[in-house]
Formats: structure tokens, C-alpha cells, sequence
């Protein structure tokens, strides 16, 4: 029995979350990469794939590429299952869930906001992950409020990109 | 067939863009209100008292040991965690970690630290070193 080929503009779809999945895990290895600027602090570049993927095609391919690169990025570093792949997948989920419903239910709010939030979150996310399961010292919470300020810069700066991104890339497919 | 079109861009540019809606600006002052406000309280509690470097392994407190002041010699810790003994070094320079069983080698490439509320965590070891309190100590050491 012959299969229905998929369309077109379903193959488009796949190719093009492909392809944001492979950015975002070189962005992913990239600041992997990087001298760090404190513990468990990124740029978050990869962050603004994320951004982009949920704009461009929906929560759940937001989500589902969040945590596509982290598993994938963190195979290609070594640390899969680890204490530092478990951070970052912490880091990464709930940042992918906060945009998410940002992007829903805040009203007024744009990229840069989403991108705010998100990077806070993860943040956050990571530090409880840490204290939760494998330091449990409250004192680990000291290091917080430095890294949150980074962390709002960085975020407001990839949700400014994220923005400009899309106002330029903005194609549409013609027959 | 098909063929990709790009659309006239619809955005501003980046400098204009950067200034975000009303709403992005209010929650911007949110988070920065909060990250003060969290500093100010930390900082106020971590700079009473003696520098000390705190040594933990997951809940347990190892040991505290007062910031050599110059002239005096440093102090060698081994701390005990979960995947072996990771150094630790406190001199005149702050407490670093020399050295590590983890993989990643993160926490003893961050270096020394000698500033109240810094932290150094070897996560997969299981073990913190935080620096507290900013005045000359006037104990030698704490061990538990």
C-alpha cells in the first residue's frame, strides 16, 4: 500500500524547525564554549532561537526545540545525564514555559518583555534545581541577585535581536 | 513553482527597538526593584562579621576558616564529596578550588574568590565554598 507523500508545507515546517534546532544547538556548544561570567550564567542565544521558534511556529515546536538542543548540546559536550545537563534542561524548560504563557496571557507585551522573563527564570530555575537535589545551602542563593542583573541585560538585549530579527526576516512562500 | 519572497521589513531599527512597549519597560523596573532590593538585604547580611570562607558538602557544613591577611600562610582544606576529595585553598588571594574529581573542571576554572555573598559550587561533587562577611577575623578556625 503506497503512502501519501507529505506536502509540501508540511515538509517545509519540519525543515525549517530543523534547521532552528541546529542553530540553536551551535549557539548552545558555542557558549558552552565561552569563558563563564559566573555559575551556570550564558548569554542566552540559544535562549533566542527558542524566541524566534515560538513566534515563527508555536508553543509546542518551542518547547519541543528547548529541549531538543539541550539534549542534543549536551551529547556533544559530555554531560549528558548529568548534574550539568539537569541544570540546564531545568534552565531551558521552564524559560521555554514562561515565554509561553507570556506570550499568551501578558497583554502589551513584546519580545523583549517575553525574552525579560524568560531569562530571569532560567536563572532561577537553575539555582533551585542546584539547592533542590544537590547543594541544599540557602547561601547558594547569595550569588543570585549579581546574576539576575546580568541576566535582565542579557535578556532585554536578545529580546531587542529576536525582534529585529523578525521584522527582517519575514518571508513568504509564493507559487 | 515556489519561490521565496522577502517581505518589507515591518520593524524599526535596532536602536529604536531596544526601547521595548510601555509594559516591557514596567516589568523592567520590576525585576530591577527586586534585584536591589535582594542585594541590598544579602549584602547586608553577608558583610557583617569576619571574612570567612564556608566549605559545605551538599547540607553539611565541613568547615570555616578566616581570610589569611598578608603575611600569613595559606590553608589547604580537602573536602570530601560525592565523587572523590576536591582541594581547597584559602590565602591572601580569596578561596579557590585547586583542584577537583568533576568532569567539567568549572569550579576550578572559576578561580579565587574574596568578596562577601561569592560563591564557588562544584555541583557534581556535591560541595560549596561561599565568602562571607567582610572585616578582619579575630579566630584562627572553625571546624566541624
Amino acid at each position: 500500500m503506497r503512502q501519501k507523500r507529505p506536502s509540501l508545507q508540511s515538509l517545509e515546517y519540519k525543515a525549517r524547525w530543523l534547521a532552528l534546532l541546529l542553530l540553536a544547538v551551535g549557539l548552545h556548544l558555542f557558549e558552552a564554549s565561552l569563558p563563564s561570567l559566573g555559575p551556570w550564567f550564558k548569554l542566552g542565544l540559544a535562549n533566542l532561537v527558542t524566541l524566534l521558534v515560538l513566534v515563527w511556529m508555536g508553543p509546542r515546536a518551542a518547547v519541543a526545540l528547548a529541549v531538543g538542543r539541550v539534549l542534543i548540546g549536551a551529547f556533544f559536550i559530555g554531560t549528558l545525564f548529568t548534574p550539568t545537563f539537569l541544570i540546564s534542561m531545568a534552565g531551558a524548560l521552564s524559560a521555554a514555559v514562561v515565554m509561553v504563557l507570556a506570550w499568551r496571557w501578558l497583554p502589551g507585551i513584546s519580545l523583549i518583555g517575553i525574552s525579560l522573563l524568560a531569562a530571569l527564570t532560567h536563572m532561577v530555575a537553575q539555582f533551585v534545581v542546584v539547592e533542590g537535589l544537590f547543594i541544599q545551602q540557602p547561601a547558594l542563593y547569595y550569588a543570585l541577585p549579581p546574576l539576575l542583573l546580568l541576566s535582565t541585560i542579557s535578556g532585554w538585549l536578545n529580546g531587542a535581536l529576536a525582534l529585529y530579527i523578525v521584522a527582517r526576516l519575514n518571508y513568504e512562500i509564493q507559487d | 513553482m515556489a519561490t521565496l519572497t522577502r517581505q518589507k521589513p515591518v520593524g524599526q531599527s535596532l536602536s529604536v527597538t531596544l526601547k521595548g512597549t510601555r509594559a516591557d519597560r514596567v516589568l523592567l523596573a520590576l525585576a530591577l526593584l527586586l534585584i536591589a532590593t535582594a542585594w541590598w538585604v544579602i549584602q547586608a547580611v553577608m558583610l557583617s562579621g569576619p571574612a570567612v570562607a564556608m566549605i559545605y558538602h551538599g547540607s553539611t557544613l565541613l568547615a570555616s576558616y578566616p581570610l589569611p591577611g598578608p603575611g600569613e600562610p595559606a590553608i589547604h582544606v580537602t573536602a570530601g564529596g560525592e565523587l572523590g576529595d576536591s582541594e581547597v585553598i584559602i590565602d591572601q588571594q580569596g578561596a579557590r578550588i585547586s583542584a577537583s574529581p568533576c568532569v567539567t573542571q568549572l569550579c576550578v576554572l572559576s578561580g579565587a574568590h574574596r568578596h562577601a555573598g561569592d560563591i564557588i559550587a562544584c555541583v557534581p561533587n556535591h560541595i560549596l565554598v561561599t565568602i562571607q562577611g567582610s572585616e578582619d577575623s579575630s579566630y584562627d578556625a572553625i571546624v566541624e
